[in-house]
């Protein structure tokens, strides 16, 4: 049974349309198996080998790929919620009223968009420490340990944005607090609390400036510099597996 | 193959390796998505309308029911009133009245009520939250909803959100804004009513600027202490005073009063006072109906007589003799603003009546108040505490302000959150319980609180707090076009030589007219189109009660026949309706024929004796006027009116409207106009 | 090994007869093999799948989460009612317990703005990426250093009054004091451990120390008017 399942899937795979797609064909050559990888535009970002002491979970405890996972959760999630929000008051509100009320697994949705959120700044944090312990971040990888702050950052403006969102008490006035903190810049600091709220206070204004922003601008921002973040692996000489131990990387280091 | 080896070999086959491990938590995970969705199909909300349906399907109408059943969520959704109400979905029975004999909740019908169940929504009457879908979101407080359902005590309340007058529906938020009102709680708090108008107290606190003219420091002591132990039934609370306190208190009071000279101006009755006759200064009080308006403690402790005016159980010990002659003289000298009327007395019956209220003294009332004299230090620190304690929120005294927003504003209190407020040990957390718990007790809400100590029944609590909670945001914000306004009193004034005896005898303080007054006594708008002037001129010099029923009557007031003949003159020509032509029925259009056709319908067809008394000797009817020598005090037109439509010519009648056809009006009115005086029915 | 060259540089012009050679092997020999590269493993499948099934037990435990935990939901905006205290999202409440301590532009931008930069120039100083012993060289010079940094900062800590702070402070200077105390030759694998450690380590590892005890404290022990509460009694 098994074994016809597998003929039937690499007929799948040979047929003229399968390959049109997908370029690699069947196969279970090393060969092919590159070709997966390097015909996918999104996989072709990975190096086709990595060492094979990467794969021991002590190594990376694999935060940079539930980082990622987490994100692919919110993004699904994320556009899931879209459906259903306003993002004006007190719309906002209600329609927080109704995905918990008479959506269809509303509550469960936003829940699950919820705890990613909080998982994901939790994994980003573990995934510098974890890194920053290893000694990851030594050239030739250290602009992609720059990316990395660059994507803490970003995280940690998308959760933020994110958190204005529901416009309930919480929100509010967890908004109010953050930018209160803004106005404290000497000099420029009303004009950054202006920039970031639309207006002097949290209102309606800021309601839609974070919207566009957590669901935009900022989420575009993350996939770009996901992409040269994971683009960069490749090009730094793949995933750090430890002190060098091949020449071509001890020149490297040197 | 041991258990052991079968769990390693199992293991190896889902987890073996890396494909097998992605297949086997794919289908995991799979499997743990499809929990949500399940979830969804096993909502309460469905449990409900199975249940419902099962419900109806053993019943003679269940077709009926069923055509009327729709599944899945409803929701009355009225935009305009920010109202999302999904109730219905689980009340799904809610306009079923064949279903009434089903007390299961969410199947109840409801009972019946003036309006139309989709026209409000449930919400605005019951509160909780419209929009949820389980029990315990719609019901109860949440982090998220902090306006749980209103228990069914309180729900009077929500109508006064829109009804801003008295509903006859809804006697305890009749009750609890008259308490509101009457207690004088609008002074210190402000509340707004919905239509931009301020709520106005309707006590009568007296002004403190010639106190010292009125009463002792003694008598003030006491008071302030404890103003229940003079007299049960005053409105002022409890400030719980320190004795220092109310020493100072009082020695301030006393010494801001200024002298009145008007008091001491009018010659004393010289000789009457030294000897009172209790017999006859008893029925100077009784013949004077002072009962009508003020209460006295009966032997068993039963206060006999009216409210408007204070009790006088133990006003010897209150009041000093010369104040009260004058008063007695004429009460607008002291207190321009009084209700109590001028009576006509003269020096004797002034001598008269003073020594039997003096009478009425309380020997342990002051025994226990010993006061030195007063110190500049005591009269300061005593001036201090009048203004923190608010005083002069309702009492005038001089040299102090009525202080602006002295309590907190009320106009939004059945809608304060939660979070704002300090609950005591004890006090449920819910708006209702908090409210309750104040009015019962404010003290035990902080040490340094102002509210002083009020002695409400249980019912009067209830009450205040119904009419408290109907001061919500919905009321304050919702379109006016759903507002019913309150009857606001006009400001009407009779103008003139009549106006002014009006004024002198405070007519308005029992009788309305034109919007204005009392409702203890009939409203006299259109006087004028029902009596007739004879009987009105005998009526102003010895008045007597038209009810056997009625207690409280009118007062004599001893008015001399100019004065009787300028009143009467005035309120029959002014006094008019248009809806009346008094000339219109003339004696001479009544036939005999008429007074016998008249005096069947009045006992046969109609039974008008149960209420009313035609023949004193055979009538029993003691709940309508009495109507023996109705035909020498009423107008023919006007009881032709009056039969055809009672309530357009007397709003809030108990008379019924029979729709009487006009020639059984035209007989009815013949019979009662034929009625000239009691022996007359007699010798009939 | 011997001085000859086991191979001659150098290329044939004919480029007909053969194709560009870098290297030509003149003995019987085979070109000697000083490091091998590690194994590796195909990208696709083996960390692809491996990195698949990280994400879906990710997945489960979130969709457990969610179903069991309904996430928090509070009443309408209400900027009439400020509720006590008001808290910012967990991860700037570290922050926010600095702001009580600390003047807002010291905390609210100094701080934040230095934290960033230091974490961006991390990799581009070569103390950093040696990697070396923070007491390799001048050890109790270095020492007396750290001694007079730590009581420093704690004098500096205890000024403000940011006991909090102090504590992970004081903690991780007596552990410092206990690896300089140490040598590559102690007795015990942990002291081993902890003396090889460089300064870049004690650096980060006091500042996550701080971030997660000042964010706890900001979280769980802070009530009405930032005063300090005990979690478990509530």
């Amino acid at each position: 049974m098994a074994r016809s399942l597998t003929t039937y899937l690499d007929d799948l795979r040979d047929s003229r349309v399968w390959r049109s797609i997908f370029r690699s064909g069947p196969g279970q050559s090393n060969l092919h198996r590159a070709l997966v990888v390097q015909s996918n535009v999104f996989l072709h970002l990975f190096s086709v080998k990595a060492r094979k002491r990467v794969l021991d979970f002590s190594v990376t405890w694999y935060l940079g790929a539930l980082t990622f996972g987490a994100f692919l959760i919110l993004v699904i999630t994320g556009v899931l919620l879209m459906l259903y929000y306003h993002p004006s008051v007190p719309l906002a509100y209600s329609d927080m009223k109704d995905l918990e009320f008479v959506v269809s697994s509303g509550v469960f949705l936003r829940n699950l968009h919820r705890w990613s959120a909080h998982a994901m700044v939790l994994l980003v944090f573990a995934h510098l420490a974890k890194v920053f312990y290893r000694g990851a971040y030594r050239p030739p990888r250290e602009f992609n340990w720059v990316i990395g702050v660059v994507l803490l950052l970003l995280t940690l403006f998308l959760s933020y944005t994110g958190y204005l969102l529901p416009w309930d008490q919480l929100a509010f006035w967890a908004v109010t607090v953050g930018s209160n903190i803004a106005s404290a810049v000497p000099l420029l600091g009303h004009h950054i609390r202006f920039l970031m709220l639309g207006g002097n206070l949290v209102n309606a204004n800021a309601l839609l400036r974070f919207y566009v922003l957590h669901c935009m601008i900022l989420p575009l921002a993350a996939i770009l510099f996901i992409a040269i973040h994971f683009w960069r692996i490749r090009k730094d000489g793949g995933l750090y597996a430890g002190a060098p131990t091949t020449t071509a990387e001890k020149e490297a280091e040197r | 193959m041991s258990l052991g080896e079968q769990i390693r070999s199992l293991r190896r086959k889902l987890f073996g390796d890396p494909a097998r491990a992605f297949g086997s938590i794919s289908l995991v995970l799979l499997g743990m998505l499809a929990i949500a969705p399940a979830k969804n199909y096993f909502s309460e909300w469905g449990h409900y309308q199975k249940g419902y349906l099962k419900l109806i399907r053993s019943r003679a109408d269940a077709l009926t029911l069923a055509r009327h059943f729709s599944p899945g969520f409803q929701q009355i959704w009225l935009p305009e009133m920010d109202v999302v109400d999904r109730c219905t979905t689980c009340h799904v029975a809610l306009k079923e009245p064949s279903l009434s004999d089903v007390s299961r909740q969410p199947y109840r019908p409801h009972s019946p009520i003036p309006h139309s169940l989709t026209q409000f929504g449930c919400v605005v009457c019951h509160r909780g939250q419209g929009r949820a879908t389980t029990v315990q979101e719609a019901h109860n407080s949440t982090k998220a909803w902090e306006h749980p359902m209103l228990p069914s005590r309180y729900l009077e309340s929500s109508c006064g959100q829109c009804h801003l007058g008295p509903l006859l529906g809804t006697p305890q938020l009749n009750l609890g804004r008259q308490l509101i009102a009457g207690y004088g709680c609008v002074r210190c708090h402000t509340v707004m009513q919905p239509d931009g108008t301020r709520m106005m107290a309707s006590d009568d606190p007296p002004s403190l600027q010639h106190i010292a003219e009125k009463t002792t420091r003694q008598w003030i002591y006491a008071w302030i202490k404890n103003p229940q132990a003079y007299a049960a039934s005053v409105t002022m609370p409890n400030f719980q005073l320190s004795d220092h306190d109310a020493r100072d208190i009082s020695a301030f009071l006393m010494a801001q009063s200024t002298p009145l000279a008007a008091i001491h101006n009018q010659p004393a009755a010289k000789g009457a006072s030294a000897s009172p006759d209790a017999t006859a200064g008893a029925s100077l009080y009784g013949e004077s109906f002072c009962a009508s308006c003020h209460a006295v403690q009966n032997a068993a402790g039963v206060l006999v007589g009216g409210d408007l005016g204070p009790e006088l159980t133990r006003i010897g010990s209150k009041v000093k003799p010369e104040w009260l002659e004058a008063w007695l003289r004429n009460p607008s000298v002291y207190d321009p603003n009084t209700k109590m009327p001028h009576y006509r007395f003269d020096p004797k019956q002034i001598a008269t009546l003073a020594g039997y209220l003096e009478a009425k003294t309380d020997s342990d009332l002051l025994a226990n108040v010993h006061l030195s004299e007063a110190t500049p230090d005591q009269i300061q620190h005593g001036k201090l505490l009048v203004m923190e304690d608010g005083c002069t929120s309702c009492h005038e005294v001089n040299g102090i302000k009525k202080p602006e927003n002295f309590a907190p504003d009320l106009s939004r209190v059945g809608s304060r959150s939660l979070a704002v407020l300090a609950f005591p040990e004890g006090v449920p957390h819910t708006l209702p319980d908090y409210i309750e718990a104040k009015v019962r007790n404010p003290r035990a809400f902080g040490p340094g609180l102002k509210m002083p100590q009020y002695t409400f029944s249980e019912q009067q609590r209830s009450a205040i707090t119904t009419a408290l909670l109907s001061l919500t945001d919905r009321a304050q914000t919702q379109p006016p076009a759903l507002r019913t306004a309150a009857v606001h009193e006009s400001n009407y004034q009779p103008a003139g030589k009549a106006g002014r005896l009006m004024a002198d005898l405070r007519c308005f303080s029992c009788h309305a007219i034109n919007g204005r007054g009392g409702d203890m006594a009939p409203d006299l708008s259109w006087e004028g189109s029902s009596v007739q002037r004879p009987w009105l001129v005998e009526f102003l010099r010895n008045p007597e009660t038209l009810r056997p029923a009625l207690i409280r009557r009118m007062p004599r007031f001893n008015l001399t026949p100019d004065e009787i003949n300028t009143l009467t003159d005035y309120i029959m020509i002014v006094y008019q309706t248009p809806a009346v032509d008094r000339d219109s029925l003339p004696a001479s259009s009544f036939t005999p024929d008429m007074v016998e056709k008249g005096r069947q319908l009045f006992y046969s067809k109609y039974a008008c004796q149960s209420c009313h008394i035609v023949d004193p000797n055979k009538d029993k009817g003691y709940i309508g006027p009495a109507l023996w020598a109705v035909g020498s005090r009423l107008n023919a037109a006007w009881v032709y009116a009056y039969l055809k439509n009672p309530p357009a010519m007397r709003p809030g009648t108990l008379e019924p409207d029979q729709h009487l056809s006009d020639a059984e009006a035209r007989s009815l009115t013949a019979f009662l106009m034929a009625q000239k005086s009691a022996k007359q029915a007699g010798k009939k | 090994m011997s001085d000859d060259k086991d191979f001659v540089a150098g290329f044939d012009s004919n480029a007909r007869k053969a194709p560009v050679r870098v290297a030509f092997v003149t003995r019987r020999t085979s070109p000697q093999v000083k490091v091998a590269d590690e194994d590796q493993v195909m990208t696709h499948p083996g960390v692809f799948l491996r990195v698949a099934v990280a994400v879906e037990l990710l997945t489960i435990a979130l969709v457990t989460l969610a179903l069991a935990w309904d996430a928090p939901l509070e009443g309408l905006a209400d900027p009439m009612h400020t509720p006590n205290p008001a808290k910012a999202p967990w991860y700037f409440l570290g922050l926010q317990e600095l702001l009580h301590y600390f003047p807002p532009v010291l905390a609210g931008v100094l701080i934040p703005t230095l934290v960033v930069l230091a974490l961006i120039v991390i990799p581009y100083f070569n103390i950093n990426i040696q990697a070396e012993s923070l007491w390799a060289r001048d050890g109790a010079k270095r020492l007396r250093i750290v001694v007079v940094v730590a009581v420093a900062l704690s004098v500096f800590l205890a000024f403000f009054d940011v006991w909090v702070a102090l504590v992970p402070t004081v903690i991780i200077a007596v552990v410092m004091f206990l690896a300089a105390r140490s040598s590559s030759q102690s007795a015990s694998a942990m002291r081993r451990w902890l003396y090889s450690k460089p300064l870049s380590f004690w650096i980060m590892t006091w500042f996550l120390a701080e971030a997660a005890v000042l964010t706890a404290v900001g979280t769980f022990f802070r009530g009405p008017g930032w005063s300090w509460v005990w979690p478990w009694r509530s």
